[in-house]
Formats: structure tokens, sequence, C-alpha cells
């Protein structure tokens, strides 16, 4: 008996003081979700994935303090939250998820636009059809369109390019001068100026090949597979057998690898080789473009040492978009007019510009004036975005394909594209119909 | 929330109660008797211990594992589903596939069978090179610890720079001065995962060495003198004196070194990214869970990672110590 | 005199041989080192070649810049103190709430301990990937995350830790019964036993186990940044030195060198900690001779 009674009392104590600690804490939640402050402001949250200290961090602030004294008087005010999204863990998304899961998603969120379909799939973000600002460029928007609706406006776009060394092309006699987005060079031409710089005993190009641990690699090349005429998925982004391994898409790597066995790139080019006036060409995104102009002296002081070249042109042309968008979230909050009113503050002409200014990509608003000099390598970046803009595959699963597409540029070293292709369709698929069964 | 943590509260006290009532009839057989002041203070002293761990430990595991029967997707945390086996019928069909489960399976076993006597090994033998008094010996002890310190990150970053497949590798540049071409260590298929084994057990030998370090210390200095008299030399003195005095650390080590190999995810995750010739369990785990959002599925594979692993961590107690 | 050279030349082979040892240990903290002091264009000189072992020597006028950088633009000293802080408080409670648990499971007989041995063993072998979306739910709802109660969630949590109470246990097992039995007849009681006998005894355990805690504190970043509320301007922000760093790190246009040198920054504490451990350490592992 006496047993029991000690068991009681252990269950007993140990319940209590679960629960008190548990009673203690509940009073706080419901003032977490709390929509008016003690003043009597409808306070408005927005959650920025980049650190408050960043440039583009400080940019945000300014626009949301800039919000918060246009609309005092309407008793609205906007609180930020930042939360710095680091390589490689998925934190930021766990951050949101963690949120959802207690209610208490911000009002307002960034969200990296290829995950539109699967957030807008699981009601994770609001649809804001209604919404749709006349200068955003419609080929912008169609990365945050899901099931033909709008769930995101872009906060800004990016695109990518051929950065090149002036002097190495000098020496190796190249002229490009021809080669601009309205009329691009041909994967002909391409090679052509590889050879010419292979010619010369320098690497001619840095393909970005061995960026396959993180999204890079799948931003930087799947262009080249459109370019070739090639698909990913259909229509509604759940089949891959068909599309992922059809004749066109195993061209388009074909092309890619031939540069492999032609010698003229490789996937053992050292990071900072570029850098270090060793390669020709590098393929990256628009934040180099501030690299260059700062942090290698030696090699490239001025702007008259390297160049900014589009995407080349295969049976079609299509170069690489896509970057973060502003989403409204399907929280609790039922009246969402001042909310869209703070998202339509954030995609202003005006806040667009101060963004951008920060960041160095391109304003995803025509009305956006811009200063670049013809031929600089941000209007080479902003025309191709125009021009030849293609946005990676709608689909649900993007984290699968994006994955797949990284395993066919990593494992098509050592064997036939085919047999890579033909693999990794079939994984591929069942990742979907995975998806597909839920 | 509060029904389900009810409902394993509840759980776990029926399999408390079972253990007590089991202890209790023994007691009874062996006349035996608890005091009731021993358990009322063991209780009080252990509840705060009890409280934070069933709320922070042992709730959140459970969840996780439980999660195993249900169709949770991570963006749908509030529509979470019991689908009973499913996750596990996927499972064993990935595994028929040869997807990428099955490599999973192969490479962290490739990893565990390297990693296990490799770092064993090593700590050993450093420990008994700096089990002596020297002067100088104590500044060994800190540089052999140095990389257990520093992050993960950095060594893998470094290790990339000594495997990098360019000439300019330090590897292959090495290699290059005796005329070998250029390699692609960390991208062949049979070769990866071994060096992921070296460069992980060079990073965590340091901190069994200090283990093994420690049992020395315990080995009595007599049994050596005693040895040495009967005319035994060093290795025979390592045979008969210092591995029967090390056989406690020894299990130890084995059986936390085999608990951590079988969890590896860094190291693959850092030198090569998700590829089919590296991918660990908890990696595609990792994989599974977070980036392809299938929580239920990845708690299925979890499950069945604890239950091998604790199988075998059973077994070897149950093998190594029986011989005491 | 035979005999004395031989001695010698041992001896020097001794101390050779250690020494190309450390040197295979080493290397990372030189290369570590040696970049913090780097430009980017230096060190895009010097990648792939042994200079990339060595310290700055191209532009010795910028070999400090990364250290001012991190210091001035980006304040890491107000995020140390914080780590500081939650690590002393963390190491205050892992060693009362797990040593006293310890004590429990070593030192007391009662019906149903195979129950708390059994739950011990599982949970250090079960795989903790998946845990960490339920933890944020239970904390949540115990505490809410409003600033005060969110530094109780980064500081709860890692004030448990089975494996701790594992390592304690091992210890407290081979304090002989002698000491408590005195005590007793003493008339002391058990939380005086505890402090009073246990605890002094202990001190190489403790030593071990509040190191590894201050490690394990010091270099968590996940669990705090999802936790900690994100601080306003003005206000001392609540993020610990990773937390802090990794932000930093994903910041664009940061230099390889600016990252090796706040990883050394962060380093240097945890050296400096585990030296001033190492003899603790040691015998910790050792005196009661660990089983599993």
């Amino acid at each position: 008996m006496k047993k029991f009674l000690k068991a009681m009392m252990a269950i007993g104590l140990s319940s209590m003081l679960m629960f008190g600690v548990g009673c203690g804490g509940d009073g706080t939640t419901d003032e977490a979700t709390g929509e008016v402050d003690a003043s009597g402001n409808t306070v408005i949250k927005i959650m920025f994935h980049v650190d408050a200290q960043s440039a583009e961090g400080k940019a945000y602030k300014q626009r949301i303090d800039a919000f918060n004294a246009a609309y005092k008087d309407q008793k609205i005010k906007a609180s930020a939250s930042y939360i710095a999204r680091t390589a490689g863990a998925a934190d930021y998304e766990q951050k949101l998820v963690g949120m959802q899961n207690e209610g208490s998603l911000p009002d307002i969120i960034t969200f990296d636009a290829p995950n539109c379909a699967s957030y807008a799939n699981s009601g994770l973000i609001y649809d804001i059809s209604d919404l749709v600002p006349q200068d955003v460029q419609d080929d912008f928007l169609s990365l945050n369109k899901y099931d033909g609706k709008l769930y995101g406006l872009p906060i800004q776009e990016s695109s990518a390019g051929f950065f090149y060394n002036k002097n190495l092309f000098a020496q190796a006699g190249i002229n490009v001068s021809g080669y601009t987005v309205e009329n691009p060079w041909t994967f002909a031409q391409f090679k052509d100026v590889c050879a010419k710089l292979k010619a010369i005993n320098v690497t001619p190009v840095d393909m970005r090949l061995d960026a396959t641990k993180d999204e890079t690699a799948t931003y930087l090349l799947y262009p080249f597979i459109y370019a070739a005429g090639g698909e990913f998925l259909s229509e509604d982004g759940y089949t891959a057998k068909g599309y992922f391994d059809s004749a066109a898409t195993q061209n388009g790597f074909q092309f890619l690898k031939d540069l492999v066995s032609s010698g003229y790139t490789s996937y053992a080019i050292g990071a900072t080789d570029f850098f270090d006036g060793k390669v020709g060409m590098y393929l990256s995104s628009g934040w180099t473009i501030p690299d260059l102009d700062n942090k290698y002296p030696q090699k490239f002081p001025n702007r008259d040492s390297w160049g900014l070249l589009p995407y080349p042109k295969g049976a079609a042309a299509a170069s690489a978009t896509g970057s973060w968008s502003f989403a409204i979230t399907d929280n609790h909050h039922e009246d969402k007019t001042a909310i869209k009113e703070l998202l339509l503050w954030m995609t202003t002409v005006e806040s667009s510009q101060t963004i951008t200014n920060a960041t160095g990509m391109i304003p995803a608003r025509k009305s956006v004036e811009n200063n670049y000099a013809a031929g600089s390598p941000e209007s080479v970046l902003l025309t191709q975005l125009a021009l030849t803009g293609r946005e990676r595959p709608v689909t649900v699963g993007y984290p699968q394909f994006s994955t797949t597409f990284r395993n066919v540029i990593y494992e098509m070293k050592d064997k036939s594209v085919a047999t890579v292709l033909s693999g990794k369709a079939t994984n591929l698929q069942s990742e979907l119909d995975k998806l597909k069964r839920n | 929330m509060l029904t389900s943590t009810i409902a394993i509260f509840v759980v776990l006290c029926l399999i408390f109660f079972a253990f007590v009532l089991k202890d209790v009839l023994l007691a009874k057989r062996r006349h035996k008797k608890y005091r009731l002041s021993t358990c009322a203070s063991a209780l009080l002293m252990g509840s705060p211990a009890i409280v934070l761990g069933f709320l922070f430990v042992l709730l959140p595991i459970v969840y996780s594992l439980a999660y195993a029967f249900t169709d949770f997707y991570l963006l749908r945390p509030n529509n979470i589903k019991f689908n009973s086996f499913e996750n596990f019928k996927l499972m064993f069909e990935e595994i028929g596939q040869k997807g990428d489960l099955f490599n999973a399976i192969k490479n962290t076993f490739t990893f565990v069978i390297g990693v296990v006597p490799l770092q064993i090994g090593l700590a050993l033998a450093l420990a008994i090179f700096v089990n002596r008094q020297k002067r100088g010996v104590g500044i060994f002890k800190v540089c052999y610890f140095a990389p257990v310190v520093i992050s993960l990150t950095v060594t893998s970053y470094l290790w990339l720079e000594i495997l990098s497949p360019a000439e300019t590798g330090i590897l292959n540049m090495i290699l290059g001065w005796f005329g070998a071409a250029p390699k692609d260590f960390l991208r062949d298929p049979d070769g990866a995962m071994w060096w992921i084994v070296l460069l992980s057990a060079w990073q965590g030998c340091g901190y069994q060495m200090l283990i093994f370090l420690s049992g020395l210390t315990n080995v009595r200095k007599e049994l050596y003198e005693a040895a040495s008299l009967d005319g035994a030399n060093a290795w025979q003195q390592f045979i008969h004196v210092t591995c029967p005095g090390l056989r406690s650390t020894f299990v130890y080590v084995v059986v936390t070194v085999f608990i951590g190999a079988c969890r590896v995810m860094t190291q693959p995750m850092l030198m090569t990214g998700y590829q089919s010739h590296t991918v660990t369990l908890s990696y595609y785990m990792y994989v599974q869970g977070y980036n392809y959002r299938w929580v239920g599925y990845s708690s299925a594979v979890a499950l069945m990672m604890t239950i091998v692993i604790g199988t075998i961590t059973y077994l070897q107690r149950r093998f190594l110590r029986e011989k005491d | 005199m035979n005999r004395a050279h031989k001695k010698t030349i041992l001896s020097a082979a001794y101390y050779v041989g250690g020494t190309v040892i450390a040197l295979l240990f080493l290397f990372p903290l030189v290369y570590m080192l040696a970049t913090s002091t780097k430009t980017e264009s230096v060190y895009a000189a010097d990648a792939g070649s042994l200079a990339m072992f060595l310290p700055n020597f191209k532009d010795l006028s910028t070999a400090f810049d990364n250290y001012k950088t991190i210091f001035t633009a980006y304040g890491i000293w107000r995020y140390a103190v914080n780590s500081v802080v939650y690590a002393a408080v963390v190491i205050v409670l892992n060693v009362l709430i797990n040593g006293l648990a310890a004590y429990v499971m070593a030192k007391f007989d009662f019906p149903g301990k195979g129950f708390f041995n059994f739950i011990i063993m599982f949970l250090i072998v079960v795989p903790v990937e998946t845990s960490i979306i339920p933890l944020y739910s239970i904390v949540k709802v115990l505490l809410g995350l409003k600033q005060t109660a969110s530094v109780l969630a980064v500081i709860l949590p890692s004030s448990i830790s089975i494996f701790n109470i594992f390592l304690l246990m091992q210890f407290f097992e081979g304090i002989p019964k002698e000491y408590e039995e005195a005590a007793r007849i003493d008339g002391a009681g058990n939380l005086r036993i505890f402090f009073s006998i246990v605890l002094p005894l202990s001190k190489p355990i403790i030593a071990t186990v509040a190191t590894f805690c201050f490690i394990g504190v010091w270099n968590d970043y996940l669990w705090p940044t999802m936790v900690l509320p994100y601080a306003e301007e003005g206000e001392w922000p609540l993020y610990p030195i990773q937390s802090a760093l990794t932000s930093i790190k994903s910041i664009q246009g940061i230099t390889t060198g600016e990252v090796m040198a706040s990883l050394v920054v962060t380093s240097i504490p945890i050296f400096v900690v585990y030296v001033a451990a190492q003899k603790y350490i040691v015998q910790g592992f050792g005196t009661a001779g660990l089983k599993m």
C-alpha cells in the first residue's frame, strides 16, 4: 500500500509541476496574437528573411519607418522582425512552420518564389489576385502564381550571366561586342569563344558545375535546358516521366557535358580562380557585380577589366529569373485591408527603388527609373530579364526537383546523360507521386 | 496538444507502475524493504530533472516518433492524419527499388564499419603516446584535441581544400610531385565514404583520447612493474596489462562512438551535398523531413533507426560486458 | 654514457614525432588564423598553394582589418556577453538538476528505478533530428515567446541533459558509501550530503560536464535563433554569439577572411575553457571507470 502511495505522490507532484508551468505560460500567448496595441493602433506584423544589420535589412527598415509615419493618423502600425536565413539550414522555413503551428504567423512574410506552389497548396499564404499592380512585369509574376491565382508580389528580381575577363579576351583576340541581349550569341558561338580561350591556355569558362550543394547550380544552369528546347515537368507539376528524360532535355544536359569533354570547363575549378585571373568566363548571378567592383583590386581594378555577357541561345532563348517575394499569410486575421495596404506600400516604386539600391538587384517594376548606362552589366541583366527570362518549374515538389536537377549535374560527369536522366526521372517521379497521394 | 500530452504522460505512468510493481513483488520475495523516506526524497530530488526531461527531451522525441504513423507534411502542421503503416510501406518500397534510402543504409553501414575501429584505434594510440610524465606533453594533448574544439564547418571546409579535384588541391599537388594525375577523391563512388571516415576519425579522436587517457591512469603501476620483472616486452605488457585494464573504458568508447557514427550527417552534407554515394541515414532523414517536408516519413525512418541502433547497442553491451 | 645517449635520442625522437602529429591536428587552426588576416584578393591569390597556411605577408597593413570590421561594424561583443550569461546560468542549472537526479540514480534504492534506467538509455540512443518541431510547440505553449520568457526557452531545455546524468551517475557510483554514512550519523540530510560531500568530491566530473555544457551553449545557434525575438533598435539584443555570427555570415558581401576572423574570435573562449579544465576532464572520465 505504501508503495502505491509513493507512486501516486510521484504522479501528483510531477503533473502539478507540469501544469503549474503550463498555466503560468498560458496568459502570455493570447496577447502575442493581439491585433490592436495599447494606443489603439492596428498592428500589422511583417517578417523579413535577412539580418537587420545588412544593407537589405536596413532598406526594409527605412520603408517600414516611412509607412508608420504615413499611416500614423489612420492608426495602422507595422511591426517588423528580421530572421536571418542561413545557408544550408532550412531554419527560416522552420521558424515559419513553427509559427503556423501555434497560430502566430506574421501577417506578411517574405519567401523564395519557387516555394510559392507548395506554400499556396498548403494554405500557408493567401490569394491576392485582386491586387495585381499594373506595372510589374508579367514574367516576374508567373513564379508567384499557382493554380491561376496570384500569391506573391516580387520584392526584386535577379538574373545571371557570364562575367568575363576583358584582358584575357583581348589576349585571345575575342570580340564580343556583337553579342547583346537583343541579339544573343548562339551555343556554337559560345563554344567558339571557349576554343579561342583554350588556345591561350586558360580555362575558358567556370560553369559552376560543382555548385551542386545548394540551389546555386539549379538557378544558374536550368536556362540551358530550356534553351535547348527541353522541359522539366508537366503543366501541373506532378509528372516528370516523359519530360525530365525527354530527348530535348537530354540535349541540354549533353551541351553542358560536351563543354567538359572538350576541355572548356570542368568540375574542378577553384572557387576563386576567375577572380585570380585564371579563368576567362564565370557564370554567376547579379550579386557578383559588387564583388568585382570592390574586392579584387589586383585583377579587376575597374569596370574596363570585366564585362557581362547574356546566356547563349540554342533552339530558344532563356535566362535565369526568380528571387524573393512578399506574401500575405493565411492567418486568423480576417480583415486583410490594412495588411494589403502595407503589402502594396512595400512594393511601390519608391520602396522598390530603395531596396534595389541596397541590394544591387533588379527592380520588379517597370516604372522604377534606372540610370544604367547602355551595355553596363546592370542593363544587360535588366534587358535579359525582360526579353528572355524564364522561371523555374512551378511545382509543389520544387525542393525535390531542385535536388534531382543537381544530382544529374553531379552524376553526369562519369555516366552517360541518358542513363542518369532516366534513373533520376524515375526517382523524381516517385517523390512527386508521394506528394500527389497526400 | 494537451490531450495527447496527457495521454503520453498516462502511458508513461502505466509503464512506470509496471516497473514499480515488478520491483515490489521481487522485493517481497527477497524480504527486502524499501524505505518510504528514501523514496520520497528520491522523488523530491529527482523531480526537477523528471519535469524538465519529460517536457523538453522525452515529449518531443515521443511526438517525433509518433509522427511516423501520420501523414504530417511540414507545411500543414494543423492537419495531421493517422495513416497507420503507410510510411513504413513506402520505406520498404524505397529500399526494394534500391533508391536513396537503400544507399543511405549502405553508406551509413560503410561509415560505421570504418570509423569505429579507426577512430578508436587512433584515440588509443594517441592516449598511449601522451600517457607519460614528460615536459610539454600537456601541449601535445591540447594540440590533438584541437579539431574537436574547432567547429565541424571549418574542418570540413579545410578538407574540401585538401581533397579539391583541381590540380591546385593540396593532396593532388602532393600527388603531382610524384607524377600522378589529379583525382576527384570525393566523387569516387567507392572511395568518397572512406575519405569522410578518415576526416571524421581525425576530427573526433581527440575526445576519446582523453577518455582512454583517464582509463590508463587507472591501470595500476605495480602491474606494469610486475610484468616487466617477468620479462614481458612492451607489446606483451600492452596485451596483458593495458588491455584488460582498459576493458570498461573500451566498452564505453565503443558504444558511444558507435551511436555517434550511426548519426553522421554534417560531414557528407558539407563535403558533397546530397548525393547517392555519400548520403547517410540521418542526412536522408533531414532532407526528407525538412527539404521535402515529409515529417511523417522522416519520422518513420527515425523510428526504424532507433530500433536498430538500440538493438545493436543492447547486444554490444551484453556481449562486451558479460565477460567481466 | 651509452645509455644516456640512447635516452636523449629516444627523447628527441619522441618530441619530433609528437610535433609532427601535432601539426597534423593543428593545421585547420593554422589555416583559420592565416586566412583571418587576408583580404579577399590575397585569399584568392593564395588559394591552392601552401601559402594558404601562411598569414598575410603580401599586404601587412591590412592584416587586422577583418578583426576591426568584425568588432566595429557588427558589434559582436554584446552577443558574446549574452553567450557568457546563458552559459553561466545553464552550467549552474545543469550541474544542480542533473547532479541531483544522477545522485538519486546512483545512491538511492527505490522501486521503479529500472524504468528511469531504461528511459536514460533510450534517450541516449534515439536520433533527435526531427524533435525540434514538437519541442518548439511545447516551449511556445508553456512559456510563450515574449522577451523574458524566451530567455527561459533558451535556458531551460539546455539545462537538462540526459548524457550528463549518465556521466554524473557513473562518477557518483564510484564514491565510497562510507563518506555518506559518516555524514548521516552526524545527522546530515540528503540535500546536505549532496552539497557538502558529493559535489566537493566530484570536482573533476563537474568540470567535465561544465566544459561540455559551455561548448554546447556557446556553439548552439539554431534553437536560440528560433525562439528568441528580434531586438528592436535601442534594445539590448538577446541573441547569443553564434546566432549573431550565422546571420553575419549570411550577409552578402562578407569576405572569407571576415568569416574566419569571426570563427577565430568564437573559438578562442572554447579553447581557453578547455585548456583550463583539461586536467579535470581526464580525471572526470577516469575515477569511476566508465561503464556502458
